[in-house]
Parts: C-alpha cells; structure tokens; sequence
C-alpha cells in the first residue's frame, strides 16, 4: 500500500465484542488488487471520519488477509467512533508500519505469552500466526504458554480466541485483579502466574500490556533466568504520521514507529524508557 | 557549451535578472515590510518592493515547504463512502537571498522527509523549487554558524550562491536547475577573473573572523556521546522553560508535526498538518493521560539531546544551524546555546 499520508478505504466485515470496552473490527480493503501484506507486530494507522487517526495494532494473524483485525479499546475520541460504528461501515487504514516480532526465530521455541488486558491484542497476531505454522510445518514452535491478566473475570477478553487456542493446546493461565462470583480461577497479578511457568533456554517470552506490568513482568523473566534477547515487548506512544517523521514517538534517538514498537530487553535497556526502568 | 560554474554578475544586472526569473516562476525573497520587519515574501513588482539583503529574515525557508499548517488531504463521506483527495500540487518557486543556515536547515529536512519513506507533499515543493543562497560576509547578532559548520558560505546543497564582493555577485552553480539557468541567462554575466576570485576568499576569511559568539558545537556532541547530562542543568532550563514553543517554530530545523481533522460540514473535512513541539506539554501525551515524559524536569531534554546527541550520532553532524533565532525568541533565557555553555562547562561526573 502506499505509505503516504492518503489511507486506503476499508470496509468493516465484522465486529466482534470482546468486553465492554474492547471490540474487534475485521476489515477488508475496498480496492482489492492494492498490495497488503504485514507481519504479526506491526500496526496501522486508522482513520476514522472526522476524527483523524489513530496507531492501531494488528491483531489478526497475516494467513487471515485479506481481513486484518484491529481490536480497540473505547479510550478517546476516535476510538468511540469506532466504537460506535457498524458492520459495512467504512474507515481508512495506511501501513503497516513498524518492525514486527522475530516470528522467524520462533521456530521450535517455547513461547511464553504474558499479556494485560488490550496487551493481548498484538500478541494474538503472533499466537495465531504460530498456530497456524504448526498445522503446516514441520519446524513449527515447540509450545506456546498464555498468562493473561484482566481487571475483573468481565474485562477478561478475547475469550472466543482464547478457546480456540486452548482446544489446539495452548496452555492458557488467566488471572483477574478482582473477583466476583462467577470466578473460581486465580486471583492476583500476572507476574504470580509466572513463578509456575518453566523457563529454559529454548524459551522466547513475548510481554505486552501496561507499562508498569511490563516492567514488573520483565523483571521477573529475568530473575527466572529469561535472557535479554530473548524478552520481547511492543511499546505503545502518541503517533501522528507512523513513518519516522511527525517526531512525536521520538524516544532517546529512535523512533518507535521504525525502530520499534518491538524490541528486546537488550535493546530497551539502551534507551531511556519508563517500561524498563534502570 | 561551456562550463558556467562560476560566474560574475554586476550588481547592474541583479533587478533585471530578477524581473526574468519572476517571470518564470514565483519568486520568494526577504522583503522588509512596512513595519520594518524582514520575511521571505513572494515579490510582485520588483521595482517597487524592499528586497532586503542587509538584514537576516525573521523567519527561515521552514514555512515554505513545511507550512505552519496546510492541508495533508481532503475527506468526504458520500453514501457511506469514506474517500480521500490528495492535495494540490506544488508551483515552481525561486527563492532569492536564502542565508546558508537556512539551506543547510532545509537540507536536513531533505533527510527527515525521506527515510524511509518519503513525504510526497514535501518533495513536491522541493522539486518545483530552485534556492539561489546568498553568502554572509558578516555575521548578525547571535549567529554561530561556524561553529554548526553550515555557514559562512556553503560548498553545495543550493541552486545558485552569491557571494556579495562589492559591486558585484560572485555567483557558484550547483548541479542541475542552478545550472541551467546559468546557461539560460548567461548575457547578464561575465567570466571569472582571478581578481575576483581574490576577493572572494579575503572576504571569506573577513567573515569567518568575525564572530563574536564561541559556542562549542562539535565539543558538546562530542560530549554527550560520552557522558549523560547532569538532572541539576535540565531541572534549571525547564524551570524557565514556558512552553510557549517559540524555538522550535522560529527553529529551521524543527520539523514534528500533527495531523489532525477538521470537519466542513457533515459529510466532509480535511486532514490537515500543523507545526507541533516536544516542548509543548501535550506532545507525548496518549490518550486517556498518560504522558511517558515529567514535563517540569525535562520539558527541554528531548529538543536539545535530538539536535546535538541523537542527530549527531546518526548523521555526524548536529541538527542546528546556527542561525540563533531560538535567542532572541526564548525570554526565558533557555536556547540552545544557554544549554551548550552549561553542559561544556560540566564536570565529569
């Protein structure tokens, strides 16, 4: 697609609530002999009438194109228009951008995916992407392992994706901060369920959510011994072009929008970053 | 055809060349205003507007390719139909008696705008525009372009550059439109000699001489790639700093943007693109409030450490021209050149 400021039209499929506050809309290009393609990590600029655009990232696996998914939260402006917008609506997308996740070193690796809340979103890419390897490949990862904090057992999303991945085994963990009657699984931070997780050399951990739970998390994979080429996280920021120009994700001489918004430990390590602090 | 390089045009001869290229294209050039103050300024009779070369032009090339706000697309919604227009192109534009900082300034734009993709709107204007420098055989005020390593004069990057030697121009050609129009008007010049070629050098080395200000460019790059800045220094500047975004707007090489809708009516709007500065509160701030940067301690940090540390490791060379218009913007006192002088003088820690 042509990465400039004019989106491309896109059309929503379908919307797929996950919680009161985050919902997915599958898209599908009006123009369909535009080129699109992306990798699981990567983002989009989403425009939404009258209300300018937003980085959205990708939250559908690339063996679903031509539909991407982008799952959104309802936080501003122009993600309660989405919100309230419906099937056969239109917005406008232009990407992707940025640098996606290392999915080609994930071959016969154990992928330990910790996530809060909307978090999840991008690392759904990178689950079903994995996934679907595995029914293909013969070099496909070896396991994959979820632990996914919620606010209460109601924000607990991305439950219909979460089945699907226990039934192909995936070894899901779910945690809520806060319980209610309905709830009989673990109560407490993320990071609780890591000290049951195995972690060994062949483990890659893919992080995303809060900053503070990230920090928290990372620290954590640490201590277990998760070295720092192998921790993976996305960062979020304020962006208004998505190409390394408008500056507003500028951080410590990269830019996140190219640079990132994955990175390693190790590389997070060289910036001054509030999700790694030192 | 030969080889016009170089090339000397009287002082005679400068209007009448003027009137010729005003005719193929709009011609931009520092006009003083009627109340004295000095712009780039489209010229429309020549005769009768103040061109000013004696005086630095309040406002660099910035405005012209990235303007304070322009219009990125047009929108509309049309029967459930989400469409974009692209905007209107570029027109062919010379402009006349650009300063070498501010060519310098637009040349690092050249690289911000390209990479990796490339601005299509900014380029349009770059390609319909033609940039004839005028050198400086005398530094104004708070000018420190020696020391950025983007003036006196350049050694490439314009169409055209003057150098003034008295009566007349000395007059260098860049690669392409320079050039051509070198050749295309070539009555209105004479050959080179060796006197004038004297003359320029002498002028030169006059100029270099010339400034009053030492501030320590190369050494506070340097500096910063080595040792991080003292917490006391950016709690003093951004104590000062007001948030009034002056510097980075006066700044020819303050390119961050936003982009941002503005509705027509119901069933359209445009996108539309305006300055924005790391300086103003709002610049890092996501949605819902959360801003991954203190203001109060480090309102200043990410504008100078981008110009001197991160633009220097990455392109050799810092992102300030010299031109020293952020000191007299800034009445609190915190420019560039304040933070250069504090942080050259810190010790190691």
């Amino acid at each position: 697609m042509n990465k400039n400021f004019i989106p491309a039209q896109a059309i929503i499929r379908e919307i797929i609530r996950e919680n009161e506050q985050i919902a997915t809309f599958r898209l599908e290009l009006t123009n369909k002999r535009l080129p699109f393609t992306f990798l699981p990590g990567q983002f989009l600029m989403l425009s939404v009438p009258h209300c300018g655009e937003a980085a959205i990232s990708i939250s559908s696996s690339p063996d679903r194109l031509p539909l991407v998914d982008l799952s959104i939260r309802r936080a501003g402006e122009l993600t309660t228009a989405i919100h309230g917008m419906k099937k056969g609506d239109q917005v406008g997308i232009r990407g992707p951008f940025g640098k996606a996740f290392p999915i080609e070193d994930f071959a016969n690796r154990d992928l330990l995916f910790v996530a809060g809340g909307i978090g999840l979103a991008p690392l759904k890419s990178v689950i079903d992407h994995c996934l679907f390897q595995s029914g293909l490949e013969e070099d496909a990862v070896q396991s994959i392992t979820l632990l996914y904090g919620s606010r209460t057992p109601s924000d607990i999303a991305f439950k219909q994706a979460i089945e699907s991945w226990q039934k192909q085994g995936v070894d899901c963990r779910l945690t809520v901060d806060e319980k209610d009657s309905t709830w009989n699984g673990h109560v407490g931070l993320v990071t609780e369920l890591l000290t049951d997780v195995t972690i060994t050399g062949n483990t890659k951990a893919l992080v995303c959510g809060p900053p503070i739970m990230i920090r928290f998390v990372i620290a954590s994979l640490a201590d277990l011994g998760c070295g720092d080429e192998s921790i993976f996280t996305t960062l979020e920021r304020h962006m208004k072009c998505g190409m390394g120009i408008c500056g507003h994700c500028h951080l410590d001489g990269r830019l996140i929008c190219l640079d990132g918004p994955v990175f390693n430990v190790s590389q997070l390590k060289k910036l001054d970053v509030m999700e790694f602090a030192r | 055809m030969i080889d016009l390089k170089e090339l000397i045009l009287s002082k005679d001869n400068l209007y009448p060349l003027l009137r010729k290229l005003r005719k193929e294209a709009r011609l931009i050039a520092p006009v003083k205003n009627e109340h004295g103050d000095t712009l780039f300024r489209p010229v429309g009779d020549i005769d009768t507007t103040d061109i000013d070369l004696e005086n630095q032009p309040q406002e660099s090339l910035k405005p012209f390719f990235l303007p304070q706000q322009e219009t990125l697309t047009g929108y509309t919604i049309n029967k459930g139909e989400y469409s974009f227009s692209p905007p209107p192109p570029a027109k062919n534009t010379i402009f006349f008696g650009v300063r070498s900082c501010d060519l310098t300034a637009l040349l690092y734009m050249d690289l911000i705008f390209s990479k990796p993709f490339k601005d299509a709107t900014y380029f349009d204007r770059r390609n319909h525009s033609l940039i004839i420098t005028l050198g400086c055989n005398q530094p104004f005020a708070n000018c420190f372009c020696e020391a950025t390593g983007s003036g006196p004069y350049l050694e490439y990057g314009y169409g055209l550059q003057f150098i003034d030697i008295g009566d007349r121009y000395y007059v260098s050609a860049g690669r392409g439109k320079g050039a051509d129009l070198l050749n295309k008007w070539s009555y209105f010049f004479r050959e080179v000699e060796e006197e004038d070629q004297n003359r320029r050098y002498q002028l030169f080395l006059e100029a270099r001489g010339q400034f009053t200000r030492n501030i320590q460019v190369p050494h506070a790059c340097r500096k910063l790639q080595q040792e991080p800045v003292a917490e006391a220094i950016w709690e003093k500047l951004s104590s000062r700093c007001y948030d009034c975004g002056g510097c980075a707007y006066v700044c020819p090489t303050c390119t961050c943007f936003s982009v941002d809708d503005k509705p027509q009516d119901n069933n359209s709007g445009i996108r539309v693109r305006s300055w924005d500065a790391c300086t103003s509160s709002g610049f890092t701030r996501m949605t819902g409030g959360h801003n991954p940067v203190d203001r109060t301690r480090h309102a200043l940090k990410r504008r100078f450490l981008h110009k001197l540390k991160h633009d220097f490791a990455s392109h050799g060379k810092a992102s300030c021209t010299g031109c020293g218009r952020c000191i007299d913007i800034c009445f609190g006192g915190v420019d560039i050149t304040t933070f250069i002088e504090l942080f050259t003088q810190q010790e190691k820690p």
